[in-house]
This record gives structure tokens, sequence and C-alpha cells, in this order.
């Protein structure tokens, strides 16, 4: 079953992107209990996982919230395609914080990026779902931890 | 004896032999340097007398010779020259004979003695040195000088015929003594290189054997070596010796560098090798113990007993940057030197991470089948109506709670605001579980309380401080449907499965409780089985009396409930007094707690009474201080009213400890709030020592305030309006 640190390493690998990327620390919100389909924003990078933990993990985040996190990494290209790859590479380092610490127990997929669109999520007998949110300036994003 | 010991032996040994080996051989060689040295002198001693033998008749000779040509007038400087030359040998080979330290034989003296004889004869002949003849007519005669010359040689050829015999045999013996001092010597020279071989022989051989044996133990050592070597290479165990200073020695197991993903171990201490590792408390500890074991009368297997490090748990790096929680068993163990004392601790440390978690898996199974039949023994005794009720319930204040988490915070008054509302759900629920005496619930959701109760004491609040609570809310509701999933099997399994008129099965009664009559239908069993557990796990004696709750609305059913449950715990854990204290108060040693429901001019009254040791007004003000709701000045300037209404305070208890039952201060709190919720009243009236009553006023039902849920999580924090409160 899904524990504290599992979650505490894909809270982490998240944080830290915006730490590095835009030189301001990013804050958790007060994390819930995922009831339903969940409400997701513009871009969302899903990362899948198998091994020790079946499951997904997204990141969904607004486009008001990608664009200044651009503007704080001094781009000025804030296209689709950006936005898509700026997900995508928050997604990449979730998953890498994600495969220092768990190493062989957990297969981890390459990430994938959904625009617009709602994610396939169906939470699995023995899943266990989270919702944190991402505080970052005055943006809300939400790291969703779907995991057995 | 040991190895060391054995070891030592043979280099004394070795040593020895070597060094007597070696005094022999240049003892050996003195003897015979000086042996040498002496059959040299003798050889040159015996060149010397042969040739000396040899003058006595060459001088006998030569003085005939000179005679005869004296005699014939022939010339006789050549024969002179000659004598003088065999007379000047003679006197210098006797000399040097005579000279030499073992030359004192009675022959060379009495030799020696015979040549002096000889000198003053031959002195004469030897000083001549004129013409012997003179020319006359008649031919050559002597001259007077070669008459006194003649004269001379006869005398002299007289003297040496008549001792040549005796002088030559003096000669020869002396010759012969020579010859026998000289191989003497050297038969004592062969006798001693003799010697000297069979000691070189013997050194030899002694060196090789010593060579040998010093292979062989070299083997040996060296295949000990090689076999501690495989035996630390392969060992699963971290194997090290520590000495006298705490440091680790330069042996170690190989296994010591994987569980520690080190290797510079030589010199390091203990603490060293823990540090960063484990908490600090722990490592003092385990320093502590490493002290002690290096005393002498330390009993190792007490001390075995007491090893604070047969399970560590350290954190480790895994290798990827990251970090990773592992489990360590050391073990140490005396290593006693020769003389008694503790030379070194040997440790060993092994890496029983998968055994602990293994353990733990099984502890958390065993338990949850503990719970699960707890559970099913719990359900049995609860009506399964009840029970659906209570899951429905449940399920909704614990979906309330994630309501509450799932409102946005960023500031630590955001974050904040949240515990009251959570606690006064939690402790609701917790309540129903356990009345119901649904134990697993009830405990899941009091850690989750005291989850909630760590976070109250962080200076500052973050959402990562909500993570351990999110997780938990997510156990409790999968818990919550597998006791639903239970429960409809047995429903299944039920005769008459559906039924509300009976129980599953009627509860054992704890000799405590009481019941003097049952009145409502629906709520006495509930409370009945609540007040008998409350007075077996609190050890007090007290009848409950229930009337008219089977004329609860169905809009107040659940209200009544919460409220007289909670009255009913504190009553059970403040209130009622043990036995023994109500005996020398002179009161019945059973307490009497009295719950009634009937319809008032208002609407409906509930009232709840015990007759236990009351409320004092004073020590709810102390309490207050202690848990800083209220200040020291503010207490003494509080009036009584005042001073009872503090029992509806958040936050509020005069207990210290939390107990399942009562502590966390948030009991009375719920209740008014639920009453104020509902626009109804509550009043507090006690007497110290005698009683406490509790009076709840609820308007008609149709008239009750909608929204009782939302008022439990966010009322004002000070006392409800409608809310009375004195002491009688």
């Amino acid at each position: 079953m899904l524990r504290e640190e599992e979650l505490k390493t894909f809270v982490e690998g998240t944080t830290n992107y915006f730490e590095v990327a835009a030189q301001q620390p990013a804050t958790i919100g007060s994390p819930y209990l995922m009831e339903g389909a969940p409400a997701v924003h513009d871009y969302t990078g899903v990362i899948s996982i198998s091994g020790k933990r079946e499951g997904v993990v997204y990141f969904t985040a607004p486009r008001a919230m990608l664009t200044v996190l651009l503007m704080k990494m001094q781009e000025n290209d804030f296209s689709h395609e950006t936005m898509r790859d700026l997900v995508g590479e928050v997604a990449n380092t979730i998953s890498g914080n994600a495969r220092r610490d768990f190493g062989r127990d957990f297969v981890i997929s390459v990430p994938s990026v959904l625009a617009g669109e709602k994610p396939a999520v169906s939470q699995k007998p023995g899943q266990r779902s989270f919702i944190i949110p991402i505080n970052w300036r005055s943006h809300s994003a939400k790291l969703i931890v779907s995991l057995t | 004896m040991n190895v060391a010991g054995a070891d030592r032996n043979r280099r004394l040994i070795t040593a020895g032999a070597g060094t007597a080996l070696a005094l022999v051989m240049g003892l050996a060689l003195l003897a015979g340097f000086r042996l040498a040295t002496q059959i040299r002198s003798s050889i040159t001693a015996l060149q010397t007398a042969s040739e000396l033998q040899t003058y006595p008749s060459v001088l006998t000779q030569q003085l005939t010779a000179l005679r005869q040509r004296l005699e014939t007038r022939e010339y006789t400087g050549q024969a002179h020259e000659e004598l003088a030359g065999t007379v000047a040998r003679f006197n210098s080979d006797i000399r040097r004979l005579t000279k030499r330290s073992d030359g004192q034989s009675p022959q060379l003296q009495d030799a020696a003695r015979m040549w002096q004889a000889y000198r003053p004869v031959l002195a004469p002949i030897l000083a001549f040195s004129g013409e012997p003849y003179i020319d006359t007519d008649s031919g050559s005669s002597l001259s007077d000088g070669g008459k006194m010359y003649y004269g001379d040689v006869r005398q002299a050829q007289l003297l040496a015929k008549q001792n040549v015999g005796r002088l030559h045999r003096l000669l020869t013996a002396v010759t012969d003594s020579l010859e026998e001092q000289t191989s003497g010597a050297a038969a004592r020279l062969r006798e001693l290189l003799s010697g000297g071989v069979l000691a070189a022989l013997v050194l030899a051989a002694a060196a090789l054997y010593l060579q040998l044996t010093r292979a062989r133990h070299e083997r040996v050592a060296r295949e000990a070596q090689e076999q501690t070597r495989d035996i630390l290479k392969t060992v699963r165990e971290g194997f090290f010796l520590l000495d006298a200073d705490y440091r680790i020695g330069t042996v170690w197991s190989e296994a010591l560098t994987h569980i520690f993903g080190r290797s510079d171990f030589a010199g390091l201490s203990f603490e060293k090798l823990l540090e960063d590792r484990v908490p600090p408390g722990t490592l003092a500890t385990a320093v502590k113990y490493i002290k002690l074991l290096w005393g002498d009368r330390a009993h190792e297997n007490l001390m075995k007993s007491i090893n604070p490090l047969g399970q560590l748990e350290i954190s480790m790096d895994n290798g990827r940057g990251g970090k990773e929680t592992r489990y360590l068993q050391f073990d140490f163990h005396r290593v006693v030197g020769p003389k008694g004392g503790v030379k070194h601790v040997l440790c060993s440390v092994g890496d029983i991470t998968s055994n602990v978690l293994l353990a733990k898996e099984l502890q958390e199974a065993q338990e949850n089948a503990n719970a699960q039949v707890d559970m099913m023994v719990g359900m049995l005794h609860v009506d399964p109506l009840q029970l659906g009720s209570f899951l429905d319930t449940t399920e909704t204040g614990l979906r309330l709670i994630n309501a509450i988490l799932k409102e946005p915070a960023r500031t630590d008054a955001e974050f904040r605001k949240k515990l009251g509302g959570l606690f006064r759900e939690l402790h609701s629920i917790k309540g129903e579980a356990s009345a119901l005496n649904l134990m697993s619930i009830a405990h899941r959701v009091h850690h989750l309380e005291d989850t909630v109760g760590e976070l109250k004491k962080k200076a500052e609040l973050s959402g990562n401080d909500f993570l351990p609570m999110v997780l938990k809310l997510d156990e409790l509701l999968a818990h919550l449907r597998g006791v639903r999933e239970m429960a409809t099997r047995l429903t299944a399994l039920k005769p008459g499965a559906g039924s509300t008129a009976e129980p599953a099965a009627a509860p054992s009664r704890p000799t405590g409780a009481h019941t003097v009559r049952r009145s409502g239908e629906d709520l006495s069993p509930i409370l009945q089985a609540l007040a008998e557990k409350l007075a077996k796990d609190h050890r007090k004696s007290f009848r409950l009396s229930l009337s008219g709750l089977a004329d609860v609305p169905a809009a107040y059913l659940a209200t009544v409930k919460d409220c007289v449950i909670q009255m009913l715990r504190n009553s059970a854990v403040h209130g009622i007094e043990p036995s023994e204290a109500r005996r020398v108060q002179a009161k019945a040693d059973v307490g009497a707690v009295r719950v009634d429901f009937r319809r008032s001019s208002e609407g409906y009254e509930l009232m709840f009474e015990d007759d236990g040791a009351g409320i004092s007004p004073q020590l709810l003000k102390d309490a207050a201080v202690r848990k800083n709701i209220i200040t020291a000045a503010e207490a003494a300037s509080m009036d009584t009213r005042t001073a009872m209404a503090l029992v509806f305070r958040p936050g509020f208890s005069t207990q210290d400890e939390v107990t399942m039952d009562a502590g966390r201060g948030v009991g009375m709190d719920v209740v008014a709030r639920t009453v104020y919720g509902l626009g109804g009243k509550i009043g507090v009236s006690t007497n110290p020592g005698r009683f406490t009553r509790f009076k709840i006023v609820l308007p008609p039902a149709g008239e009750a305030r909608s929204g009782e849920r939302a008022d439990r999580m966010s009322g004002p924090q000070g006392l409800p309006p409608g809310m009375a409160s004195g002491v009688a």
C-alpha cells in the first residue's frame, strides 16, 4: 500500500522543479482524497507506474501558471507546444525523482502529455488516490497520485 | 599454546641454535688458525733442524780438508771461506731454534751447549787472516802464523771428529722431536677441520630444517590468512574489532563495506561510523553501551540482553542519490587477552531489513486479522440497521473531513483553521464507534485525532504536515468499506436478515454497570452497551437509567445519541467516583446516571444527571490556565457562572493525558455546538461532591435549524448563546 515516504517523493519531485527551474519554490496546499474523476487543468503530464506499485501520477496545471513559469525561465515562446513540453518536463522531473528513490522496484513510463483532454482515471481496487495542490505564486496546480 | 606463542618459541630456538653453531664454528676456525700457525712454525724449525743436523759432519769434513791443505801446502782460502760460512749458518740456525717458545728441548740445550764448546776452538781459525805459507828454497813451508793456524785447525778437527757423532745424534733427536710436534699439530688440525666440517654440516642441516619449518609455518600462516580472507570476503555479516579507544581495527569483512557504503574503516571511531545515520539520542546510548563492554566486571550475557543496537534503524544512501531506511543488528563479543583483560570487542553487523519488514508485514497482517475478528465480534452485538446507520453517518463524517481538507489553504492560519473542525468531526465518529463497541474504527479515529493533536502543537503548519492525515483518512475509509462488506455478509447469514427487532447477540454484562430500566427501543441498547464498556474500562460502578428515549423524534436521534454518549463518557471519566471514594463520602457504592427525554413547552428537554463528584469551578479554572485557554489573571476575576461555561470551550479538558474517552477537550464543545446549531439551549448545574446535571432544550422537531454537521465544523469560538451554567 502506498506509503507516506513514497507520496513525499512525488511531491518533492514537483516542488523541486519549481525551485530549480524558476528559482522560486512551490509549496503544497492541503492534500485530500480524490472522489470521482478529478478536475484537471489545461495541461496534464501523465506517468504510468508498474512494478511494486500500480497506477498513475498526474501533474496538471493551468495555462496561466505555465505562462508565468515560462516567463520566469526567460522563455518568449508561449505556444501550445511549449506548454506541452513544459508540463512534460515537470512530469519527467517527478519521474526522475521517483526512479532515484524507488530504484528497480518501480517501473516508470516515459511521461505523456494531455492538453485540454480529461485523462481516463479509473480507480482500481486497492488503489489510493490523493490530490495535492501545488501552489506557486498566486497560481495553483495539482499533483494527483493514484497508486496501489 | 596459541599460534603466536608457537611462533615466538620457534624464533627463539632458531636464534639459539644459530648462535651456538656460529660460536662453535668461530672457535674451530680460531683454533685451526692457531694450529696452522704452530704447524708453519714447526715446519720452519724442522727445516732448520734438518739442515743443522748435517752441519757437524760438514764441519768435520771442512776442518779435515783445511788440515790436509795446510799439510800439503795447498791453497786454503776457499776451504777457510766455506768453514766460516758453515759456522755462521750453524750459529744462526741454532740461535733461531733456541729462540722458539717450544724450542727448549733438552737435546737442543745439549746441542747448543756442545756448540758453545766449539766456539773458542773455532774462533782463532776464523780470525786468521794472514798468509799461512812462506816460500823457501826448498819449497813452501808454514809461516809462524801458519803454524799456529794449522795447530788451531788440527785441534778443532780433533774436537769436531770427537763430537761429531754425539752432536749429530742430539740434532737428530731435535729434528725427530720437531717432526713429532708437527705431526701432532697436523693431526689436531685435521681433527679440528673434521669437527668444523661436521659443525658446518650440522649448521647447514639446522638451517635447512629451520628453513623448511619456517616455510611450512609460512605456508600454514598463508593458508590461514587466505582462509580468513575468504571468510571475511564471503560472510554476510560485517565483522570488525574495536580497540580500547573504540576505534575499528585494520581488518574487517567485505560485507561491512556493502552495509555502510564506505571502505575507510581503519581507525574510524564507532561514533563516527553511526554519526549522521541514527538520531543523536540513539548514538549516545550506543556509545555508552560500547564503553560498558570494556568494563571487566560487566557480564557478557547481561550486556547482550541490554544491547540497544539489536535492531537499529538507520538512514542510508541508496546509491542513486536518495536515502533509504535500513535495519541493522549489532552484536558484541569481548575478546579477552592472555592476561585476562578485555583486549578487543568483536562487533558483528547484520542487515536485517528484509526480516524486520517481513516481521512488520506479519504483525500488520496479524493485527488486521485480529482487528477483523474483533470487528466481527463487535458487529455481532450490533443491530444491522444501527450498524448501517453508523456506517452511513461515519462515511458522511469522513467526507466532511475530506471537504475540510479540500478547502484551499496557503497560510498557517488557513491550515490551522481546519484543525478544530477535523477534531470535532473525528470525536463525534469515535464516540459513536465506541458506543457500538466497534473498537477497530474507534482506534483508527483515535490515531487520526492524535495526528491532528500533533499538528496543533506545531509552530508553523504547511500542506506537507497534512500528508500523514490524508493517508490515515484513506485507510479509515478503506476500513469502513471492509466493515460494510462484512456487515453485508453477516446480515445475509443471519436468520430473518434485515429485522431491526433484536441485536445479533446479547452482550455479556460486565459487573460494573447495572441497568434499572430500558425505555428507548433504538438508543437504549447502544447507550447501555457503552455504559458497560465505560464502567469496565474505567473501573467504575454505576447504573444507567434511561427514560423517554423511545420518544426521541427521528430528526433528533443522532443529536441526542451524540450528546448522551459524550456526557456519559464525561461521567465515567470525571464524574462517578470509584466505589471506595464514594463509600468514604457516605454515598452508595454504585453510582447513578440518569437520562430523561421528554416533551416540554419549548419543544423537547433532555436531562442528563450523575451523582458523582460534580464540577469544581476552581478546578475548571486551574485546568484552563494550565492549558493556556485563559490567563491566571482572567481566572482570578472569573465568576462561577463563566467558569462553569469553560466546559463548553474548544480544547478544554481537566485531564492532561489523552485517552480514548477524554482529554482532548472537544466533547462538550461538540455537544454545545450541535445543540446551538439546532436552535436549542444547554445548561449545566452542579453541586461539588453531589451531582452534575446537564439540561438540553431542543425546539420542536419541525423548527430545528438545518445544517447540523456544518455547525459542528464552523461555529463561533466563544460561548454559544442559549447556554446557561451554574453551581447549586
